[in-house]
């Protein structure tokens, strides 16, 4: 480690070296401002005419060479008025900007990178800082966006090192992928999953189907989580079509555009060190009842005799796993590994099976700048511990990024990010069968730490070296599962660029940029042998990598047509290549009972291999945008794409894209007495989208496995077409912005309304007609919603400041059309057959159906569930909302962020489960007395007058799935930092030093649902949005960051 | 000058990107075949595979959880099964979709594909491999109907027709019948399928490429097809399907058998074995059930010992209920499990030990000696008595895992033993005439000789070792072994309870729910059907509901046509 860092600082110093060509002139002063004197850091200093700038450094000092003494420089900083200063022979320029009235001059980064003056734009772009995803962090950068962006929504799933689902403004597509394209730098990042992992939850059909629900399934990382936030200079969401147009068919979704850190143009070298510790639990549990133990229909136990440590593995499993035993009174009882204790409740049963978890992440950067150019380099460390035991994640993460002004016109930039993480056990925790169905549902009277004997112990002899569990067969041990059910992940990461710029002249430039990410992905699970499945173990080792190469340039013009009419051209294309490959192996039952590879496997499948598959789309695309006397903007784009995937008549496409922005101020208040902004803007796009490779061509398979050493081929079930079309995304937005006092108060307003038609889809058919699906463009999917922001600088005096923001967006999808004989398709049935995911024509995307109580009883009294599914709710929230504010008293600094996500229901069978065996504390009710349904018995046909118990109602209750459908509506303070910027001189060559109390998940201020976190859904696939199964506990976390720059 | 360039670039870079000369070339799958690289025998395995071997689920969700407990040969319910004895005898979508409909339907795909490409005209025409494909269609859709009843037929596979109508019971049979007679036809004397790359042989898992043993069995499943639709309302083939089939020459040395294997290894994506489900989750162990225990007890079949394993036995406790409901049940269960002792011919204090005490019941019975089979469909309010040690498992070589060197039990898919079988019931039901003994007792030979047996006096001097009775005796007693010789072939064990009604007691219904299950919507009748895959009510809704409308209710409780 110590070795690659002197070998970067070697490499720092070479570049830096250029530094030493010195220019004419040296200009040097300070930058304050004008209202309070205070030194002003990050102005940008430019040469009129040039590409020639620095920037001030922490204290407001900046120094430039400039060619001739005729020079002019430009100051300008966000927030403040832009002034313009004439060198005339000076060597020392002191100059105060002042804070900007106007506001009109924010900067935003769009589409291919390029800045643009948000003002111009006619579409919306929400800008987030790196400051406000890079202070409370999370090991998935995706967490830290929620709650920040109107029309942004994230889902968590999973356990430590899984993926998120990010979807912006709905779901556009009926297929698995409705996510954003994430782009860094101005290079699209490669968001596929391994083809284990993730692949298990799709388990039947084709991956259009969304995916069924797995009885445990492991969801992977990748495409955003593997972004390190403390490289982030910022971030731009561009919503929808219109912002993204020029992005082509993968913008279809929205894009997340990352924009990553430079080094500062400043003489001198710049360290920071930022380090962040904190300490994860989970933020609520279940509620238990403690008041019955472990047995059946009152019985403490079915078989007292049963002693775990004799199990042949065909003998006697019969010790419940249910809590619908005897009161827990306290008197002597067989244990269920054979002792007799007393029978009393374990309370925190559940809550002493997590841990405190600790995460740490550090990152380095040095930086330094000259008017050549700069430099950054960035190292990141991030460990971290998962709440339950023997699962962490360990990453390292290498920057480096190099800006070199070769001449006074050509100028290279190349970023360099290598990221590699392992992830220890990425556990399987959800799904029937996942490890917390045996947390959450262990009997109430079990001690946890007894769990931890959980191996028989002689490898010798198969049939005694088997799992020990609460309950015999019908539970797995959770511990075992730990330490015995693994799934290692490994992932290393290149990320890189290089682009060249050059200005022919001053209107005339232009850009080459290529660019590549390879990812590579190895996976390793394992089920060593004695567990409750796969009971002669398993193994399975999967590689894959995958890799994008963009190769793009473009070109830009500006040219005054008159005085007031200005327009910027650029035309640009673009190469995208994507490829990926893989191969698994797997095998069962291993040879010596304790070890677990490859080699020791008694039956190894024959390997699957995924050749390389490849996938070209090359572009070339166009925009004019025509500014009239800086209140009038229009932008018109055009793109055409080809691509491999469809056939030769239907390879090319072309689509457009047109906005306008009006500034109104003139017309309405030309004095800006009350609006120092009013601006409309509007917007028409259209995108394209294509399809993976090898959708157009019927062929036929075989199988490595063969069958008894016999060549087999089999038939695909997917009608393929050869005859396949893009997709198209049309999108119209209206947006409001004003500014009001000054800035004082901020509102950006946008309705916009989209419709994805002949949408890729895997029709399902009727198998008689020989295929499963049918692949066609079908349908029509549309989205319409409202965004709302509002900010406001409450208050703004020198020592204190009060700044405040407010968003809201709603999105209502609709399903406008299916196909002719499909009026509905169904996503997937949970693993219960309580609920359907599925969509309907006229309902929307993630309709939940379920069964519902008939209002019968059976002949005994037990409540009859409906045959039928009911539509019982959408997967989609109504709306969210997210309030975030910011205090600044003298040094000290507090900010927190409340969200919100109402409406839209999630099955919560985590909740049905618990139920059913007896553990919950709704499950109390009813015990001691039973119940008498008040409904018609089926067998008198008469009021109901039979009582049943309370295991029997709560079971038949369990069954029927409108029970556990819960609104989602929840609003929980999201995250909270108080901050305090320690006054340390320059002592040490400290330049300054915060420190920062964060958390995360504090509390909610209101949740719907019983028993979950209606956020964490089963998995990021579109199938399974609406259903909660033993999801991880949603992680309450606290810590504390230490920022120290150099 | 400049502006010259930069248009001379834009040329040159429009046609760089634009350029797609290896955009078909990347696009063609490199791990895929088209029919220029295969040959049709490739198929045929996976055909075969497809039908018999299926993978874990569907013979753990499909096989195990419906037919094989619903003919009474299998029952879980015991306290050592991970979930109540209900499991099974209620419509639960999840298990038929996965475990049935959806397989059943899938087959299709490759049936489809394999018949396009071997028919006349088709890439790799061949009349022989058609002529086969024909038989394998036809034991596909006869199991499919029986299981379902109307199924699309008609107009299945017919790239031109999107939305397949479900045909009438009667009309697939005369569709199976009529497929099988060309099928007969088309393979008169021949014995390959041809030369070359187009010989069978060993990719044929059934018979080795033999086509007259096709033929042979193309008669036995029409033959089978004619006897269950004989009585059934307005066919008229049945006699003279029956007559030809039996004329034509039915399987009568050779088993249609899918061998068990020692060397597949694919058990998650391929095929798997009943001892794939018994050893890799511990917990869905089933029991021989009280219904074929008892059939094999008292005729003294010599097979006994080969299918089932006596019980564990040993000391047994067992808690009796303190609180809740099931406390005023304990008389009726305690009863209950007595019975089911003594049906099995225990004697107490000889065979077991009975304590009760107010707090539990304590039985012994010595370790491996009795042969005990549990009542079929309990309620999972008397699970806990039903301990697993008083009951016996299925032999070794049913439950037997794949890969482990040891032998299989192989899965059935007609055996010469049923053909003499349903030869004797054709003759006793007068469709055709000659001696049903004789065709009877050669059937136990040959059923025996499955089990590694051969029928022994003892056997042989019970009620069951002769066709002395009245005709209905004789019928129970042809169905009833019919019935025993398609042990593990639960689909086809089932249609015979079904059709015959035989043995009565596999034919489990009750209105005592506090001991049998009474789940769901049987509401305690015997299942006649499975229902439908959810699928088809959205992928084909409008022809679904029409057989619906046809056929009855789509319930488990409907009676199919051929039992009627």
């Amino acid at each position: 480690m110590i070795q690659k860092f002197k070998k970067l600082l070697l490499l720092i110093c070479v570049f830096s070296a250029h530094t030493l060509y010195a220019q004419t002139t040296t200009i040097s002063g300070t930058v304050t401002d004008s209202s309070d004197g205070m030194s002003l850091p990050g102005v940008n200093v430019l040469e009129k005419g040039t590409m020639n700038g620095a920037v001030t450094d922490f204290d407001g000092n900046y120094t430039i060479n400039v060619s001739n003494d005729n020079a002019v420089l430009q100051f300008s900083f966000v927030g403040y008025s832009e002034q313009e200063v004439s060198v005339s022979g000076q060597t020392a320029i002191n100059i105060s900007l002042e804070q900007s009235s106007e506001g009109l001059d924010e900067v935003v980064i769009t589409a291919l990178g390029i800045s643009r003056e948000k003002k111009s734009l006619g579409y919306a772009v929400t800008e987030v800082s790196g400051d406000n995803v890079n202070t409370i962090k999370d090991n998935n950068l995706a967490s830290s966006l929620a709650g920040k962006v109107a029309g942004l929504q994230i889902s968590q799933s999973g356990s430590l090192g899984s993926a998120s689902r990010i979807t912006i403004r709905g779901n556009n597509s009926l297929g698995g992928n409705s996510q954003a394209l994430i782009v860094v730098d101005g290079m699209p990042i490669n968001a596929s999953l391994p083809i284990s992992g993730g692949g298990s939850q799709i388990s039947s059909g084709s991956a259009d189907s969304g995916g069924t629900p797995s009885y445990e399934p492991s969801i992977s990382g990748g495409g955003i989580s593997d972004i390190n936030p403390d490289d982030i200079e910022s971030i731009s969401v561009l919503k929808g079509p219109s912002a993204a147009a020029l992005y082509g068919s993968r913008a279809g979704n929205g894009v997340i555009l990352i924009t990553t850190k430079k080094g500062t143009r400043s003489n001198r070298i710049g360290v920071s060190v930022k380090t962040n510790l904190s300490f994860d639990n989970p933020m609520f549990l279940p509620e238990f009842q403690n008041k019955y133990g472990q047995g059946t229909f009152g019985a403490a136990y079915s078989t007292p005799n049963f002693n775990p440590l004799a199990n042949d593995g065909n003998g006697d499993y019969s010790w419940e796993a249910l809590s619908w035993g005897g009161s827990l009174d306290g008197s002597q009882q067989e244990y269920y590994n054979g002792d007799t204790r007393a029978y009393s409740a374990q309370s925190s049963n559940v809550e002493d099976f997590f841990r405190q978890a600790e995460r740490s992440i550090t990152t380095v950067s040095v930086d330094k700048g000259s008017d050549m150019g700069s430099i950054r380099f960035s190292y990141t460390n991030n460990s971290s511990n998962s709440i339950i035991e023997n699962s962490n994640l360990s990453s390292h993460n290498f920057n480096l990024r190099a800006v070199n002004n070769l001449s006074d016109k050509l100028t290279v930039d190349t970023k360099g990010t290598y990221f590699t993480q392992t992830v220890n056990n990425r556990a399987s925790t959800t799904g029937a069968q996942g490890l917390l169905a045996y947390v959450y549902n262990m009997p109430r009277n079990v001690v946890t730490d007894d769990m931890r004997n959980y191996q028989m112990a002689n490898p010798a002899t198969p049939s005694e070296y088997n799992e020990i569990r609460y309950a015999g067969g019908n539970a797995g041990n959770p511990f075992w599962m730990l330490y015995n059910d693994k799934n290692d992940v490994r992932r290393n990461r290149f990320l890189g660029f290089t682009k060249i710029n050059y200005e022919f002249n001053d209107w005339l430039s232009a850009f080459a940029r290529i660019g590549t990410d390879v990812t590579n992905i190895r996976d390793n699970a394992v089920k060593r042998p004695g567990g409750h499945f796969a009971n002669s173990g398993y193994m399975k080792l999967g590689q894959s990598t995958f890799t994008e190469l963009n190769s793009e340039f473009l070109v830009t013009a500006k040219h005054d047509l008159t005085d007031k009419l200005n327009i910027v051209a650029n035309v640009g294309g673009n190469m995208s290549k994507r490829t990926s490959e893989g191969m698994l192996v797997q095998g069962t039952d291993f040879k010596i009972k304790t070890a677990t590879f490859i080699n020791n496997l008694n039956v190894v499948q024959a390997p699957e291999e995924s050749p390389l598959a490849i996938k070209k789309v090359n572009s070339l695309y166009g925009s004019v945008n025509l500014a009239y006397d800086n209140f009038l903007y229009l932008d018109v784009s055009t793109r055409n794409d080809w691509s491999s995937t469809l056939s030769e008549d239907n390879r090319s496409y072309m689509y457009n894209s047109a906005s306008v922005s009006a500034i109104l101020n003139k017309f309405i208040d030309p004095n800006k007495e009350v609006f120092n902004l009013i601006k409309v803007r509007g917007s028409v796009a259209q995108v394209g989208n294509d399809t993976d490779p090898y959708q157009l061509n019927q062929t036929f398979s075989v199988r490595g496995q063969g069958y008894l050493g016999l060549t087999t081929v089999e038939a695909s079930p997917v009608r393929l077409n050869a005859d396949l079309k893009p997709e198209t995304i049309t999108s119209s937005e209206f947006g409001l912005e004003l500014g009001l006092l000054n800035n004082k108060l901020t509102l950006d307003l946008s309705i916009y309304n989209m419709s994805t038609k002949d949408l890729i889809f895997d029709v399902p058919v009727p198998a008689a007609t020989g295929f499963a699906f049918s692949r066609d463009n079908i349908g029509e999917v549309t989205n319409k919603g409202v965004e709302i922001a509002l900010g406001a600088s409450v208050l703004n005096s020198d020592n204190f400041s009060w700044n405040t923001s407010l968003f809201y967006s709603k999105n209502e999808n609709k399903i406008e059309e299916l196909v002719d004989g499909l009026d509905s398709f169904v996503y997937n049935e949970s693993i219960d057959g309580g609920v359907k995911i599925s969509a309907t024509e006229g309902g929307s995307i993630g309709d939940i159906y379920g069964r519902v109580w008939t209002g019968e009883t059976d002949a005994e009294g037990i409540p009859i569930a409906s045959d039928a599914n009911v539509l019982l709710g959408n997967a989609q929230p109504d709306w969210l909302g997210g309030w975030s504010n910011t205090f600044t008293y003298k040094d000290f600094s507090l900010s927190f962020l409340i969200d919100a996500r109402m409406g839209g229901q999630i099955y919560s069978q985590t909740s049905a489960e618990m139920d059913a065996n007896g553990v919950s504390a709704r499950s109390l009710q009813y015990r001691e007395s039973g119940v008498v349904v008040a409904g018609v018995n089926v067998a008198t046909e008469g009021v109901n007058t039979e009582s049943i118990s309370g295991q029997e109602y709560w079971t038949a209750m369990s069954g029927i799935s409108e029970n556990y459908i819960y609104d989602q509506d929840n609003i929980r303070l999201r995250e909270l930092s108080i901050g305090y910027k320690i006054p340390v001189g320059s002592k040490f060559g400290l330049q300054s030093a915060t420190v920062q109390l964060v958390g995360r998940n504090l509390f909610f201020l209101m949740n719907k649902a019983d028993d979950i976190d209606p956020e964490a859904m089963f998995g990021t696939s579109i199938g399974v949005q609406g259903l909660s199964h033993n999801a991880m506990p949603t992680l309450r976390s606290i810590g504390l960051n230490l920022n120290l720059t150099f | 000058m400049k502006n010259k360039i930069l248009i001379m670039a834009s040329i040159i870079l429009a046609t760089v990107f634009s350029c797609t000369d290896d955009f078909n070339e990347i696009n063609e799958q490199p791990d895929a075949l088209t029919s220029s690289d295969v040959s049709a025998k490739y198929f045929v395995t996976t055909l075969q595979q497809k039908l018999y071997r299926s993978t874990t689920v569907p013979l753990w969700y499909g096989d195990l959880l419906h037919p094989d407990q619903f003919c009474g040969q299998w029952a879980m319910g015991h306290s050592s099964y991970a979930w109540n004895g209900d499991f099974g005898w209620d419509y639960f979508s999840v298990l038929t979709d996965l475990g049935s409909w959806d397989w059943y339907a899938g087959y299709n795909t490759n049936l489809t594909a394999y018949l396009n490409l071997v028919k006349e005209g088709g890439p790799l025409e061949n009349d022989q491999y058609y002529a086969l494909g024909l038989v394998m269609k036809g034991l596909y859709y006869h199991a499919f109907t029986d299981t379902f009843g109307n199924i699309p037929y008609s107009q299945a596979s017919d790239l031109s027709v999107e939305l397949p109508q479900f045909d009438a019971q009667i009309d697939i049979y005369r569709g199976i019948i009529s497929d099988l007679d060309l099928a007969i036809s088309i393979i008169g004397d021949n014995t390959i399928t041809g030369a070359g790359v187009d010989q069978l042989g060993e990719n044929d898992v059934i018979f080795n490429g033999n086509m007259q043993n096709w033929k042979q069995l193309a008669n036995s499943l029409k033959l089978r097809i004619a006897l269950r639709a004989s009585g059934s309302p307005g066919e008229d083939f049945s006699a003279n399907a029956a007559s030809e089939a039996i004329a034509s020459g039915v399987l009568a040395d050779n088993d249609a058998l899918f061998e068990a294997f020692a060397d597949e290894t694919d058990i998650w994506g391929g095929s798997a074995s009943y001892g794939d489900v018994w050893h890799n989750f511990p917990t869905a162990r089933w029991k021989i059930s009280e219904a074929m225990m008892n059939v094999l007890k008292q005729s003294n079949d010599p097979r006994l010992g080969e299918i089932a394993k006596p019980s564990v036995g040993g000391t047994i406790t067992i808690l009796k209920p303190t609180d809740g409901e099931n406390v005023s049940l304990i008389p009726d269960h305690v009863a209950f499990l007595q019975s089911t002792l003594d049906g099995a011919g225990l004697v107490l204090g000889t065979d077991y030990t009975w304590t009760e005490t107010a707090t539990d019941l304590t039985i012994t019975m010595p370790d491996n000696t009795n042969y005990v089979g549990i009542p079929s469909r309990l309620s999972g309010k008397i699970k806990t008595y039903m301990e697993g040690n008083l009951f016996s498992d299925p032999s070794d070589i049913v439950t037997q895992q794949t890969n482990q060197g040891s032998p299989i039990f192989p899965t059935i898919v007609m055996t010469s033993a049923d053909s003499h079988f349903m030869i004797a019931e054709a003759i006793v039901k007068g469709l055709v005439s000659g001696d049903a003994n004789t065709y009877y007792q050669l059937g136990l030979q040959k059923a025996m000789a499955l089990w590694n047996t051969a029928t022994s006096s003892d056997f042989l001097a019970s009620e069951m070792g002769s066709l002395n009775g009245s005709s209905e005796q004789n019928l129970e007693r042809i169905a009833t072994q019919r019935w025993l010789a398609n042990y593990t072939n639960g689909y086809e064990a089932w249609a015979i309870v079904r059709d015959t009604g035989y043995p009565t007691s596999a034919v489990i219904t009750s209105n005592n729910n506090d001991i049998i299950s009474f789940a769901g919507e049987l509401n305690g009748a015997y299942p006649q059907r499975l229902q439908y895959g959810s699928s088809v009510y959205t992928s084909n809704a409008a022809n679904a509901e029409a057989a619906v409308s046809a056929q009855g209710p789509d319930k488990m409780a409907t009676s199919l046509w051929f039992a009627n």
